[in-house]
């Protein structure tokens, strides 16, 4: 749909909330394309190509915020949107006020990122590319049985808010995203692995570092074996450290703890973690793929640490925390898609990189365990309470050096203590999209961590 | 308007090139809800959705295009762009659309998308204030009531022409428990596909007193031990693993590209024999439900494994193309931005003869999970892995101290093989499952089992037993 059409309905939609008793009101629009092409056994299996769109209308009365979202844009539609908003406002008695915001001096904030090369992700490119890749993939050892996923796809689409205090806020943006799964087989045990890449030129892809990356992933897991019971210092590979921050990542919102949710409540400017240890983000972080110069609420976001050297710097407030918690907004009031509400999210997040290189870290260690993949984040963990016990794959260190890898095991603790058993932070950065950003992060040691496995 | 005659165009636009089969799916939704956290009416939403998925099949080369555009005109030119992707096949005829045939899963007595959102609004907040003086320890409560309304119409060029409504309501609570720093949840989430009178005649403040109760005492447990033992899962919500370990590795999705660990195991033994195993999609007014699949296929009652021997797999048009099995009516998506695949519906381990009581008696020293969190399983491994929220330590053939943070872990082959006890009392409890095509209703189940051998993930070390 033509953004100028959507634009239209959003300017009829705040004008007529008025008329139904609207205070203020607001209009969200996204759009999304996107074409994707799996391959499976030396053909493709599978081409999607997709348009959809839609509009959500929020609209405050007496500080109270309604709310509601469509796929049309008829004159039927913001009929609907705004009845279904006032319904909705009616039952609504929430002691936090909602807000719509615009700065007067930040009134128009657009951020274009569209790239030249998005032309050239055809059906035709993807596909060669992903069947030469199954080839490598397959060719990596005899022990590998299948590629049983893999998918080539980019997105891109318009988002635009504009509220009746004036604001316009537009973004654009586009990427490309790869992801192939294997699976291998030896003895009778079947281990599965998969990497993936993201960019925004597909020919800046390279098959080669990629079927690295995804062997290392795979073959690496043969011949795995559990691992005794007992407490070991481990080292958290950079990408089980992003999942483990990500699962807790929410206990730094500043909505959690003025609900009483987070148990960081009430403890900026103390020592949360080991002075290792820094946490901070970076909208605009110029390694960072994605910028993200404001948020959902039309707020300028800001380069701020939420863990420095150790210390509680800030928590992450959209609007309505901040005002709860009697500060600014720090720009991270994002939605999750036109129908969600504001919620509280990130841009790019960074762990700041220590000296110590990943053998270093194993040296450093001796004997213990480095965990590559935690498993059931969604499930093993008490996000509150910050107990976890997790099932995980990885490698066994012995003499300071990898030495085989082990399975079916699991590690418990609690996420506040690790944050303080961090003894060093690696240099192995690693980058990975979450949030609205990236999340860039390095290996760590964490010392005197529960394992449980059965080990002889 | 996508009347029958514009569809039609669709379907040729679609076989203009080598394509075998084309179907159009057009979905429109419906979905309202209210949320409270302690009382109070923090969210009340309304939202309306439409879209058209058309899926162009040549052998098992698939080409799927979507959109929320539902201009005739716009979708006749998104099934020639995708006509002109699809690969191999051979061209095919288009029968003329049947007489639209109707369904619905549902049992409804008060359509819950008329119920008032006050009505909602005024039972949350009774169960909100009934947990909140139930003890000093609960800290907090949140609910919400969601209800929606799905129609779907699916067409092919088989002639196949069906119409489904699915409407919707799921209730959740949720308290914390606070003792010493230490917070613990207890939480309900029942859904069903049968109208507001579920709501109406829901136990629901015995169900808030069984959540309070659970938090308490896990607020004051001490951590589950590690180590290999016994393990009692209970029923309903135990079924999780069954689904997980199991249900997932019986889909076409992985065993049509025998990638899973059950490819090429029907008429083999790959659990115990006093496993019986079914998914049963028309289970009236069940959560996971439904009597038309999202290809417009009739659901079914499949058996899945019988006395410990695989039977059956869940098996999609795709699938079936793959497997050389027909399709047993199993192929759902979340909504019309995903092809669908082969997923489960309502799935659960059969009741057994055992009483639980019995099953208790006879362990010596074991853990006996009475309320499982979520998990989740690689299929090709069949490794899986499961929070228990809520479990025991049995000692002496009796239940002692609850014991938290215990994760379950294993391969989902071994543990089939090792349940040797199933107890009489079967129960279903609702979830949402999250696959290739998106996050599905499902209902998982089971009655009491025992697992004679499982890796429990803890914190403490283990007795002997």
């Amino acid at each position: 749909m033509d953004i100028k059409i959507a634009e239209q309905f959003m300017k009829k939609l705040i004008e007529k909330s008025s008329s139904y008793g609207f205070e203020e009101a607001e209009a969200t629009f996204m759009n999304s394309s996107s074409m994707s092409v799996d391959i499976l056994n030396g053909e493709v299996s599978s081409y999607e190509r997709s348009s959809d769109q839609g509009v959500s209308f929020r609209g405050k009365i007496n500080g109270q915020m309604g709310t509601a979202s469509t796929t049309e844009f008829d004159d039927d539609a913001v009929d609907f949107l705004l009845k279904s908003a006032l319904e909705n406002i009616e039952v609504l008695n929430d002691e936090d006020e909602h807000f719509i915001y615009c700065d007067p001096e930040h009134a128009i904030l657009k951020y274009e990122a569209l790239s030249d090369s998005y032309a050239k992700n055809t059906y035709n490119k993807f596909a060669e590319i992903g069947l030469d890749l199954e080839k490598r993939i397959l060719a990596i050892d005899p022990a590998v049985k299948g590629v049983d996923y893999l998918s080539i796809g980019c997105s891109t689409g318009p988002q635009l808010i504009i509220n009746s205090k004036g604001l316009y806020a537009y973004k654009d943006d586009d990427c490309v995203t790869l992801y192939a799964g294997a699976r291998a087989e030896r003895d009778g045990v079947v281990k599965s692995g998969g990497y993936y890449w993201y960019g925004k030129d597909i020919d800046s892809f390279e098959p080669d570092i990629f079927v690295k990356e995804l062997e290392k992933r795979l073959m690496g897991k043969l011949g795995a074996t559990s691992y005794n019971s007992g407490t070991y210092d481990i080292v958290l590979g950079n990408e089980a450290l992003i999942s483990f921050i990500i699962t807790f990542f929410g206990n730094f919102s500043g909505y959690s703890m003025m609900k009483g949710i987070s148990l960081l409540a009430g403890k900026e400017g103390e020592t949360i973690a080991s002075p290792c240890f820094t946490l901070r983000e970076d909208p605009n972080y110029d390694k960072a793929l994605f910028k993200l110069p404001f948020d959902s609420e039309g707020v300028p976001t800001k380069a701020k640490a939420f863990i420095d050297h150790g210390v509680f710097n800030t928590a992450l407030y959209n609007l309505r925390s901040a005002h709860m918690a009697g500060k600014e907004s720090t720009g991270n009031g994002f939605k999750n898609g036109y129908k969600a509400n504001v919620a509280t999210s990130f841009t790019n997040l960074i762990v700041d990189p220590g000296t110590k290189s990943f053998d270093e870290l194993c040296e450093i260690v001796g004997n213990g365990v480095y965990i590559t993949e935690l498993n059931g984040l969604h499930a093993g963990v008490n996000t509150i309470s910050g107990d976890f016990s997790l099932f995980c794959e990885g490698f066994k260190i012995k003499n300071g050096k990898i030495d085989g890898a082990v399975e079916q095991i699991t590690i418990s603790d609690n996420f506040y203590s690790v944050l303080k058993k961090i003894s060093e932070v690696g240099n192995d950065v690693i980058a990975e999209p979450h949030g609205e950003g990236e999340f860039f992060c390095p290996s760590v040691i964490i010392k005197d961590i529960s394992v449980a496995g059965d080990g002889e | 308007m996508l009347t029958d005659s514009n569809i039609s165009r669709i379907l040729e636009a679609a076989m203009s090139k080598s394509c075998d089969f084309a179907e159009v799916f057009y979905e429109e939704s419906t979905s309202r809800g209210v949320a409270l956290l302690n009382g109070k009416v923090t969210s009340a939403g309304t939202n309306y959705d439409a879209g058209v998925g058309i899926r162009l099949m040549a052998g098992t080369n698939v080409v799927y295009v979507y959109s929320s555009d539902k201009d005739p005109e716009v979708l006749i030119n998104l099934a020639k762009e995708a006509a002109d992707a699809l690969k191999g096949g051979s061209k095919a005829d288009i029968m003329e659309l049947q007489a639209k045939c109707f369904s619905t899963p549902n049992l409804i007595n008060i359509d819950p998308m008329k119920v008032p959102k006050s009505d909602m609004v005024d039972f949350i907040k009774k169960a909100s204030d009934y947990a909140s003086s139930y003890n000093e320890m609960i800290t907090q409560t949140t609910g919400s009531i969601a209800t929606s309304n799905r129609i779907i119409r699916v067409y092919n060029t088989r002639g196949l022409n069906k119409e489904e409504s699915q409407s919707r309501i799921r209730l959740s609570m949720e308290v914390i428990a606070t003792k010493d720093g230490e917070k613990q949840t207890g939480r309900i989430a029942p859904g069903t596909m049968r109208g507001y009178e579920f709501i109406n005649e829901y136990p629901i403040l015995d169900k808030v007193a069984e959540c309070c109760d659970s938090a308490i005492r896990m607020a004051g447990a001490g951590y589950a031990p590690s180590g290999k033992m016994p393990v009692i899962l209970g029923n309903g919500f135990g079924g999780v693993i069954f689904h997980e370990a199991c249900g997932h590795a019986l889909e076409a999705t992985s065993v049509g590209i025998k990638s899973s660990c059950f490819t090429d195991k029907i008429g083999e033994r790959i659990a115990s024999p006093i496993v019986n195993a079914f998914d049963n999609a028309r289970i009236e007014g069940e959560w996971g439900s439904y009597m038309v699949d999202d290809e417009g296929n009739d659901s079914s009652n499949l058996q899945l494994i019988k006395d410990g021997i695989c039977v059956n797999y869940l098996v999609d048009e795709l699938g079936s193309r793959r497997m050389n099995m027909p399709a047993t009516g199993c192929a759902r998506r979340s909504n019309y931005s995903y092809a669908p695949t082969s997923r489960m519906s309502n799935t659960f381990i059969d009741k057994g003869t055992d009483k639980v009581d019995d099953i208790i008696a006879d362990t010596e020293y074991g853990l006996y999970c009475t309320k499982l969190g979520g998990g989740s399983v690689d299929t090709a491994t069949g490794e899986f892995n499961f929070a228990a929220n809520e479990a025991f330590i049995v000692r002496n053939g009796k239940v002692c101290e609850p014991v938290r943070g215990a994760t379950l872990i294993g391969k989902g082959q071994e543990v089939l093989m090792d349940i040797d006890r199933v107890a009489d009392d079967l129960e279903l409890s609702a979830g949402a499952c999250g696959s290739i095509s998106g996050s599905v209703p499902v209902t998982v189940g089971q009655p009491t089992i025992r697992v004679s051998s499982m890796l429990v993930g803890g914190r403490d070390s283990g007795e002997e037993a």
